[in-house]
């Protein structure tokens, strides 16, 4: 039966109507059009529609609407946060295509707002962390690098 | 002066973000969304099709078969006989996955609803799915070909230079059959296209993921008999093409007619299950080769018989083939080529174009071989290729007119990239370095106007330019390409250059960007254009600055110290246009070729590009698998327009072509795409590849636009030949068809240390009846069940009449307490955890529960606890990050475990006990095969035929080969873990061990909720280690081992903990070995040698993963040397 269900999208309050098994990337595309949550696999394997909840890296087009209870953040309410990186990701040729970059991008910012763990060494974390994340276009160097890049700088 | 500079791309902002719109980000509410009816058989006789029942299925609002297109309606493509596609199947399926049906309606649920509810009766013919069986003799014929030869579409045959003069000069001479499988683009953005028909003015309107909107324009308006101008495609953002868009596919023409049916815009997405198992892949090239050389190792002859797999239709497989061929007579210059190449029908989903086109099949057989002769020759394999360059500014053996070829510094480049010299004078065991080279052109002329490009340049008053051309960007960069050629021209930033592509009303006449043309033709346009109104522009500032020489810069006209801008000159000029100046201009390239039937030499192309790649890689002799360490990847690419974009194209290229040499395949059972899923398709993540190195030798050449050549395809011709050189440097065995994946290589490798496995199975009564049923499944028992048995059981998926049936209200329960879980689940339903599979299943197998109980708040679920003797309780509800975040210290075995699971993201959601209780993961039970454990008793196990080599069970297994994929099942029975349990009926506590009863199944009950997991202080104060072989980052585990044990001082052991993962249905205890070795200080070979014997004792492989048992064995000496050196932590 379809119902309302109340979420925090981008520090905004929302009400979305949802099935059971409705996905919270189809809510956010659909209902909210907050399309940088691309579609690629629809069973979240491949990283593109990942949106942070409560700050961690999540595959939203298998999760569950109604079952998200805490703020939900895309692309889109990244804000300033993500400038840097945005410049770092051009620079470094982190993009082609860009189908996948929206969530390369959110998963980026989570990373970075981690310390990195003792005795381990910035690039292989990064490539551990984005492996969520495929890009079929770049071949990761970009990637890899705008984010250390970015890493050091806020260092 | 912008060519050659790093501009960032031109909407950098807008696409970082996420923010530029993508076909299905135009979708409205309003529009309709379509699905497609698909064949499920690889050939069969359409005996009825009825689609009555769906056309009055809620929500329909359009349903579209062959009857309505004409009766003779077929794809274009490459014309003539080579036709033969019908938009829609008619009369015959030559294909699981040909298009049958296309439905529109409301939702796209309601669209698959509506398919399934289409009557179709088959009659299934005996399909030809490999080339070996279409070429049988008789072997059923899937069309009348004018060859004469049965399924064969096209057949080439030539001798090229002085084939007699090769042979009498050959010394050395290496012979060999190579592979090249079908691979996916696997493509981002699924193909995708939005369609609205304006029925007033009578024109379509198409925002499609393409690479080239004229050859969509051309299809769709051929096939629904409208004019070319009655068709506009309109700028979209393209999610990646790498060729997968570069033609038509089929949704561009159902997505049109289906709009013009039901006169509202309709989008039809591909699912990533239809991206791999319907669309069109590359070819698979079966090359036999015979390289021929003198004693001074100078090439002389190569002769090749090629077998191209072209699927069930013509696409582009004809062409394929020949750019394919063309590779023997282009890059090296023997006497003389000789070959014989066909081109075979396969009841198959047809190939299509994948980048490099060909020639990273036959390069793959080529290059090897060079390496071979090198071997046999005592020569350094980039020695001996710099001894066989081609010169430049000659004409090859294939009829190329080579300009600049810089291959001979690319080699050097490797050489010094690598310290190549030095590397392989200071061997490191297991560690291999392995060249390969490459040659492409700029855009083929392949087509009819393929040598000519139209391009537009607008500039507006307030000084802002525009480039308008008919192509289209697909991810390349080709538009920030362009700006920085009109800005050059132009003399303003790139940054106020706007492009606008791919508008059928807007953009001039353009092929669109395949064959690496974008920058060679369209460079060449819209640098024409540029100039010519550059100089326009000039003349107008003349007249106001007086004659002499002008100079745009800076977006104005300069003569001396007098200035005016371009802003000013628009409005100086009579020519302008509403505030706009805008010039079109048509560049036709002169002096290349098109093949034609009476001619097999052309200059296809007016520029052609080089690279050498080299690659080190590491060789885990225990478990095959190879991992690359360094990779240079050198291009002769002319003067690079925009370095960092050159560069991407190169790293992206190399990384697919990597991706192939090592992992990538698409695998077929019956007919029907196996591993139809990112999951089941290894091509690399991030953490599977090293820093690619690029290197730009430099240059420039005559021919291209600002010296410019082409790229985007050069890079993925070398990898394949460069990787499996390298294995064979490394560990010396030669892998000549792709991917090289463990298995292969552990073969191999066992075969060179003549190791040999008895399984003793005449002394096993307990396995004679399993062996039994083995030996019968090919003698005719797999048949029987398949084709018959699988009507007995309800089918896969939803049921037809389930359609439009009343399906039952669904519910999500969240439940609070465990008590109100289980009466929930007492009522019918399934526990949802941390929701990571839910609506996966429910999508591709809807036969579904009405009833999801969500545990995953239960605040009693999601508490790990330390227990006052040291021991863990482990809510069911942790999820695995918090898991692994909580036994960093303690168990960091269990921790390493954890983060081999699947991706961060997944990791955050999904549930501890959800991880242990998930279904098997078998591609043939998740993927849709209507298997004995999905479709019941009278069903085969696709798993004995079909491919087994990865996640299946060579121990142990019954009638269903499946195996438990819960890595951390593995690691915490291990710790001696106990799982508590909640039912109707109370709490129970069961160990681990006895916790799984089969290949994913568990004791639970259907009321049962797992409530927590203990781990004993005793055993957290072992130590331990967890060792896994997967194919990719993130992957299921091909096979597993865990290891705890106790260790005293002196480095005894006891209360050993043995557990194999992945190789049995359930995980499991080596607890004969644990005894051997408890007590004492063991050795790793000694280890080995048991946990060998138990394998031998136990073992019950399958043909194809008998090496699985030496993978596992690998695995375990592994981790024995990390309990014996190191805190036994994975990396
Ligand atoms: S679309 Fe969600 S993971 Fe692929
Ligand atoms: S940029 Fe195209 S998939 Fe990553």
């Amino acid at each position: 039966m379809p119902e309302s269900t109340a979420l925090r999208v981008n520090g905004a309050q929302v009400t979305v109507t949802t099935e059971p098994r409705t996905s919270l990337a189809r809510v956010l595309r659909e209902q909210l059009r907050l399309t940088s949550v691309k579609l690629a696999c629809e069973r979240g394997e491949c990283g593109a529609c990942t949106v942070l909840i409560d700050g961690a890296p999540r595959m939203s087009c298998i999760t569950p609407a109604r079952l998200v209870r805490r703020d939900v953040v895309t692309a889109e309410g990244l804000g300033e946060e993500a400038h840097d990186l945005q410049a770092a990701f051009a620079d470094h040729g982190a993009f082609q295509c860009g189908f996948c970059t929206s969530g390369q991008l959110v998963h980026a910012a989570a990373i970075l707002r981690e310390e990195l763990p003792a005795g381990v060494e910035l690039e292989p974390f990064v490539r551990q962390r984005l492996s969520g994340n495929i890009c079929r276009c770049t071949g990761y160097n970009g990637l890899v690098d705008a984010v250390c890049a970015v890493a050091e700088e806020r260092r | 002066m912008s060519i050659g500079d790093r501009i960032r791309p031109i909407d950098w902002r807008e696409r970082s973000r996420g923010t530029v719109d993508y076909a299905a980000d135009l979708a409205a509410p309003a529009h309709l969304h379509a699905a497609v009816l698909r064949s499920p058989h690889p050939y069969a006789r359409l005996l009825e099709l009825d689609v009555g029942r769906a056309e009055r299925m809620p929500g329909v609002r359009a349903v579209l078969t062959h009857r309505d297109f004409p009766p003779d309606a077929l794809y274009v493509h490459r014309g003539g006989p080579l036709s033969d596609r019908p938009p829609l199947a008619r009369d015959v399926v030559r294909n699981v996955g040909q298009e049958i049906v296309a439905v529109a309606a409301d939702t796209r649920e309601q669209a698959e609803a509506a398919c399934r509810a289409v009557r179709v009766r088959y009659r299934p013919l005996r399909a030809p799915l490999t080339i070996a069986a279409a070429l049988a003799p008789g072997a059923r014929a899937l069309h009348v070909r004018t060859t004469g030869e049965r399924n064969v579409a096209v057949r080439w045959t030539a001798d090229w230079g002085d084939v007699a003069a090769g042979r009498a000069a050959a010394v050395h001479t290496v012979e060999g059959s190579f592979v090249y499988p079908s691979v996916s683009h696997a493509v981002m953005e699924p193909n995708t296209t939005l369609a609205a028909w304006d029925a007033e003015r009578e024109v379509l309107e198409l925002w499609t993921s393409t690479q080239s909107p004229w050859f969509i324009v051309k299809e769709v308006a051929h096939l629904l008999g409208l004019s070319r101008e009655q068709v506009i495609c309109r700028e979209v953002a393209v999610g990646g093409g790498f060729g997968a868009k570069s033609k038509i596919s089929e949704h561009e023409v159902l997505a049109a007619a289906l709009a013009r049916k039901a006169g509202t815009p309709v989008l039809l997405a591909l699912t990533r299950e239809e991206e791999f198992a319907a669309n069109k892949p590359r070819h698979r090239f079966e090359t036999h080769l015979r390289t021929s050389a003198d004693a001074d190792g100078r090439l002389r002859l190569f002769e090749a018989d090629i077998r191209v797999d072209n699927g069930a239709y013509n696409h582009m497989g004809s062409s394929v083939m020949r750019v394919g061929v063309i590779t023997l007579g282009s890059m090296y210059r023997p006497d003389g080529v000789s070959f014989d190449a066909r081109l075979v029908d396969t009841a198959t989903q047809a190939g299509g174009q994948f980048r490099g086109y060909g020639t990273p099949q036959v390069s793959l057989a080529v290059e090897s071989q060079v390496d071979e002769l090198a071997e046999r020759l005592g020569i350094d394999p980039i020695e001996l290729r710099l001894r066989n360059l081609g010169a430049e500014w000659t004409t090859t053996l294939c009829g190329y007119e080579v300009t600049t070829n810089r291959l001979g510094a690319c080699l050097e480049a490797v050489r010094d990239g690598l310290d190549w010299n030095g590397r392989r004078a200071d061997r490191t065991p297991g560690r291999g370095l392995g060249v390969a080279v490459g040659m492409h052109g700029s855009g083929a002329y392949a087509y009819e106007f393929a040598n000519r490009a139209d391009a537009a340049v607008d500039v507006y008053e307030n000084g802002g330019v525009r480039v308008r051309f008919g192509g289209a960007d697909a991810g390349t960069g080709q538009r920030t390409i362009l700006a920085q050629v009109a800005a050059h021209e132009l003399g303003v930033d790139p940054a106020d250059v706007d492009v606008l592509s791919m508008d059928g009303e807007q953009t001039p006449f353009d092929l669109g960007a395949w064959s690496s043309r974008g920058t060679h033709m369209t460079g060449s346009s819209v640098g024409q254009a540029a100039r010519e109104l550059a100089e326009k522009l000039k003349d107008l500032a003349r007249e106001k600055l007086g004659p002499g020489d002008v100079v745009l810069a800076g977006g104005h006209a300069v003569r001396g110290e007098g200035s005016v801008s371009l802003g000013d000159l628009v409005r100086l000029s009579p020519d302008s246009r509403d505030g706009v100046l805008s010039h079109e201009t048509s560049y036709v390239l002169e002096g290349t070729e098109m093949l034609t039937p009476d001619r097999d030499t052309a200059n296809l192309s007016p520029t052609y590009a080089f690279a050498a790649h080299g690659a080190e890689v590491q060789v885990d002799r225990r478990t095959g698998k190879v991992t690359v360490l360094d990779y240079v990847a050198a291009h002769d690419v002319g003067q690079a327009i925009n370095p960092t974009l050159v560069e991407g194209q190169i790293t992206g290229g190399a990384a697919m072509g990597i991706g192939a040499a090592l992992g990538e395949e698409i695998v077929r059972e019956g007919g029907r795409v196996v591993n139809s899923a990112y999951v089941n398709y290894a091509l690399p993540r991030s953490a599977d590849l090293p820093r690619i190195r690029p290197v730009i030798v430099g240059g420039s050449d005559p021919a291209g636009p600002y010296g410019a050549k082409s790229v985007g395809e050069m890079s993925i011709i070398p990898p394949g030949a460069a990787i499996v050189n390298a294995i064979y440097d490394a560990v010396g065995v030669r892998i000549r068809e792709l991917p090289a994946t463990p298995d292969k290589i552990l073969a191999a490798l066992a075969e060179q240390e003549g190791r040999v496995r008895r399984f003793g199975l005449w002394r096993r009564p307990d396995r004679w009846w399993v062996a039994l049923v083995r030996w019968a499944y090919p003698r005719g028992l797999h048949h029987v069940l398949h084709r018959w048995g699988t009507g007995f059981g309800p089918g896969v998926g939803p049921r037809p009449d389930e359609a439009d049936a009343a399906v039952p209200a669904e519910e999500l329960v969240v439940a609070d307490t465990v008590s109100a879980a289980t009466a929930a689940l007492a009522a019918g339903g399934v526990v949802v955890g941390g929701g990571t599979d839910v609506l996966t299943e429910a999508r591709l197998h809807p036969s579904r529960p009405s009833r999801l109980v969500s545990v995953a708040e239960l605040t009693e679920l999601r508490v790990l606890r330390w227990r006052d003797d040291g021991g863990v309780e482990i809510g069911a509800a942790v999820t695995l990050a918090e898991l692994a975040t909580e036994l960093a210290a303690s168990a960091p075995a269990v921790a390493a475990a954890v983060r081999t699971i699947a991706s961060p993201q997944i990791r955050n959601a999904a549930t501890v006990g959800g991880n242990l209780v998930q279904e098997k993961r078998c591609w043939f039970f998740r993927n849709g095969f209507p298997c004995y454990k999905r479709n019941g008793a009278t069903s085969p196990c696709y798993a004995l035929l079909g491919d087994h080599r990865f996640q299946h069970a060579a121990v142990g297994a019954h009638r269903c080969q499946a195996v438990t994929p819960s890595d951390l099942a593995t690691v915490l029975l291990a710790y001696d873990a106990e799982v508590v349990i909640a039912g109707t009926a109370g709490r129970r506590t069961v160990s681990l061990a006895d916790f799984y009863t089969g290949p994913g199944e568990t004791v639970l009950g259907p009321t049962d909720v797992v409530v927590r997991l203990c781990v004993p202080a005793a055993a957290l104060r072992r130590r331990g280690a967890f060792e896994k072989l997967a194919l990719y980052t993130g992957d299921f585990s091909t096979a597993s081992v865990a290891l705890t044990a106790a260790i005293d001082d002196e480095g005894g052991w006891t209360d050993v903990r043995l557990v194999l993962g992945a190789v049995a249905p359930t995980p499991w205890r080596l607890t004969t070995v644990e005894r051997a070795v408890d007590g004492t200080v063991p050795r790793v070979a000694e280890l080995r040698r048991l946990v060998d014997a138990e394998l031998d004792r136990h073992g019950h492989p399958l043909p194809g993963n008998v090496w699985k048992l030496d993978a596992v064995a690998g695995l375990a000496e592994t981790a024995a040397e990390r309990l014996l050196t190191t805190e036994g932590v994975l990396r």
